[in-house]
């Protein structure tokens, strides 16, 4: 190397050193949790944000472990000033977050700064990061649970309608004659389901009590009413599919959907995040037919669990956020849901409407065919004790392992249910 | 010579000062605050009001609580015992071994001691996973029905307790043999000259020279397996923790999952307090038992 060349890299070394310094590049301190096919997606997205951004912004992001051990250190880092500047928020969470004080409200002069407003997103989504009057986050997207399905293994059973979708969606009787006959057909588990996660669970098991127009909540009483009946008979209809052989028994989260993509079970419900698992796959040519619907209507009416994912700035103790790296954080947040047509390849549908108005992404598959259950979904109780792995999650999810695989009478664990969520 | 107390006193104070401030940083005073929030109704962060023995009381009906109780008890009857036991045997019979090979075996026993809690479970889990776990295509093969051993309420704790051995062994193993190898020649020679049987060797002279090992193996047993939290969380990762739960389980259910760190910290004083009731008790009837036999 000679000298000139030495001293023309030391020149520009120092010159971007002190570009970067005179405008004060922000570091934006970034925590999530989305670990799946999703999570490949999103840092994607943060390195498009940053080479956008070069100079200016950049995203310093970090994956942490999804559920408990996400909030719990959200919640004792924000206490002690050590909390990221934006992170990833489940809007299930937030009134939990709110009554704990760790986040920041997001004013309209945010919102107008971020060139976003109420009406760009659905009024449920909106109301689900709103407590009080007050909104804590953006959301970014709606992410509810669907029916995928085997198009070959339906095929060969019969049941694979000519639209290409699974016959028998309208009620208990017709599903399970559907289940049935994958049965008979020889296919060794006709619903692959998370038997062994009583999280996971949760929200098939919701989205049923809700199809009986049941709630968890009414007013500050758990199950009220004639709601512990119909919890009662999701859990029955559950637990029939696993004694009659139709739905695979003590199965964890991994081994269901590795269950379904290995073509052992015929159908699963899972959240719209394990699209890009089966994308990826059907692309490396790995995998069947594949088709994800709305989820079957069991009872009297459809509906779907459904929470969203958005972006909250938390309340740093101590650590005021300065009006720079907070207008850094919102071009950030802005950016993200501008762009989320890229997103919602991960299964996910955006929650910013001018996104899912395009025809780009009215095209989109799977997500096109199952985006009408948008109509149909209900999200989680609006209470601080509710939230994906929050308290009544907790509590509700250790009653559905022993149920769903036969252990425990449906009437014994709803009676336990009730008395442990109204003593919490 | 002539000492001088106060600058021994000194010295002593100074070697002594650093462990002195880290243990009552990191001790004492959450010790004493851990008693404290234990009587008001504080959140996961944060005071709360003052609420008496109101969170005691509550422990008292608390069904999820009495179950953690009993299945603690069970746990430290399935561990302590049986493991204390298999350590002594796996030492006697490497004890016998010589040279390299010994150390060998040794290291074979003492190999999973060395591994993460998180590693063990993993192990574990490709082995005995209900769909995919090596075992149970070994089950198939054989045509016994599959057990889901770490899903179902009656084998969660006994397997639990069957890993916690195989991974805790191997420091047991190596007290008894230090404690074996203490033992001197001679009395083993003497032994042999008057004929003695393996049995009444064993009885009579290693079971009794081992005394002191086997209560201490035993102690620390005891203690640790107490306080079981590790295996039993990750095994029963959205399962059903409700049936697995164990005390230190069930402050974390109630600290992080349900963010009530006042019941929390009730229980987590009732545990503190059994540990040290149950570990002075266990030491004074091992004394005692020593002392008869002298």
């Amino acid at each position: 190397m000679n000298v000139r060349r030495m001293m023309a890299i030391a020149v520009v070394a120092a010159g971007g050193f002190w570009s970067a310094a005179a405008q004060a590049e922000e570091t934006v301190i970034w925590w999530d949790f989305l670990g799946g096919g999703d999570g490949v997606r999103m840092k994607q997205m943060i390195a498009d944000f940053n080479t956008a951004h070069a100079g200016k912004i950049k995203i310093d992001a970090t994956t942490l472990e999804w559920g408990t051990p996400f909030y719990t250190k959200v919640q004792t880092s924000a206490a002690v000033g050590e909390a990221p500047d934006v992170m990833t928020y489940h809007a299930s969470r937030i009134p939990l977050a709110v009554s704990q004080d760790i986040l920041e409200e997001i004013t309209a002069d945010d919102m107008s700064k971020m060139g976003l407003s109420a009406s760009d997103f659905a009024q449920t989504t909106m109301d689900a990061v709103t407590v009080d009057g007050k909104q804590y986050a953006v959301p970014l997207d709606t992410h509810p649970i669907v029916l995928y399905y085997n198009r070959d293994l339906l095929k060969k059973a019969g049941v694979l309608g000519s639209d290409g979708r699974p016959v028998g969606m309208g009620n208990k009787e017709e599903f399970t004659a559907t289940l049935k006959k994958l049965k008979d057909a020889g296919v060794e588990f006709p619903l692959g389901s998370v038997t062994a996660d009583g999280n996971f669970m949760y929200r098939t098991i919701y989205s049923l009590v809700c199809q009986q127009g049941g709630e968890l909540l009414t007013g500050n009483e758990f199950l009220a009413g004639d709601n512990p009946e119909k919890l009662e008979k999701a859990l029955t209809v559950l637990q029939g599919w696993t004694k009659a052989g139709l739905q695979s028994t003590y199965t964890d989260y991994p081994a269901t959907v590795a269950l379904f993509t290995s073509g052992k079970a015929a159908m699963m419900i899972n959240g719209v995040w394990e699209v890009p698992t089966m994308t990826d796959l059907a692309k490396q040519g790995k995998l069947f037919d594949w088709g994800a619907v709305e989820i079957p209507v069991i009872f009297d009416k459809p509906c779907t669990y459904a929470d969203s994912h958005s972006f909250a700035i938390p309340k740093n103790k101590g650590k005021e956020i300065s009006p720079e790296k907070r207008a850094a954080v919102l071009e950030v947040i802005s950016w993200m849901d501008k762009h989320s047509l890229f997103w919602a390849t991960a299964g996910h549908i955006p929650a910013y409407k001018p996104v899912t108005g395009t025809a780009e992404y009215k095209a989109m598959e799977p997500n096109a065919t199952y985006s009408t259950l948008t109509a149909n979904m209900i999200f989680d109780p609006k209470s601080p004790k509710a939230g994906v792995a929050g308290p009544i999650f907790d509590i509700m999810s250790n009653y559905f392992v022993p149920t769903l695989n036969g252990e425990m009478a449906p009437a014994e664990a709803v009676k336990s249910i009730k008395e442990e969520l109204n003593s919490m | 010579m002539l000492r001088n107390f106060r600058t021994e006193r000194l010295v002593a104070l100074v070697l002594v000062a650093p462990f002195l401030a880290v243990y009552l940083l990191a001790f004492v005073y959450p010790t004493v605050q851990m008693f404290r929030i234990s009587f008001t109704d504080a959140p996961l962060i944060g005071a709360g009001r003052w609420v008496g023995l109101d969170n005691y009381l509550r422990l008292d009906n608390d069904p999820i609580f009495r179950r953690a109780v009993w299945n603690t008890a069970y746990f430290v009857l399935m561990t302590v015992v049986p493991g204390t036991l298999i350590a002594l045997l796996i030492a006697l019979g490497v004890s016998r071994l010589k040279g390299r090979f010994q150390a060998l075996v040794l290291a074979l026993f003492f190999l999973p001691y060395i591994l993460p809690v998180s590693v063990v479970y993993l192990i574990w889990d490709w082995t005995l996973n209900f769909q995919f776990g090596i075992a149970m295509h070994v089950l198939d093969w054989l045509g016994i029905p599959r057990v889901p051993v770490f899903k179902s309420r009656v084998w969660f704790l006994p397997a639990v307790a069957g890993v916690t051995i195989w991974w805790t062994a191997g420091f047991s193993i190596l007290l008894f043999l230090a404690g074996l190898r203490s033992i001197p020649a001679e009395i083993y020679e003497a032994a042999a000259l008057d004929s003695s049987t393996r049995w009444t060797t064993f009885r009579r002279i290693t079971w009794p020279l081992l005394w002191p090992i086997t209560s201490l193996v035993f102690t620390i047993q005891l203690i640790l397996q107490l306080k079981i939290f590790d295996q039993v969380y990750l095994f029963s990762i959205g399962g059903r923790p409700n049936d697995n739960m164990v005390l230190v389980y069930y402050v974390f259910q109630k600290a992080f999952q349900q963010n009530q760190g006042g019941r929390a910290a009730a229980v987590a004083v009732t545990l503190f307090v059994l540990v040290v009731v149950v570990s002075v008790l266990q030491f004074q009837l091992l004394r005692f038992a020593e002392r008869r036999r002298r």
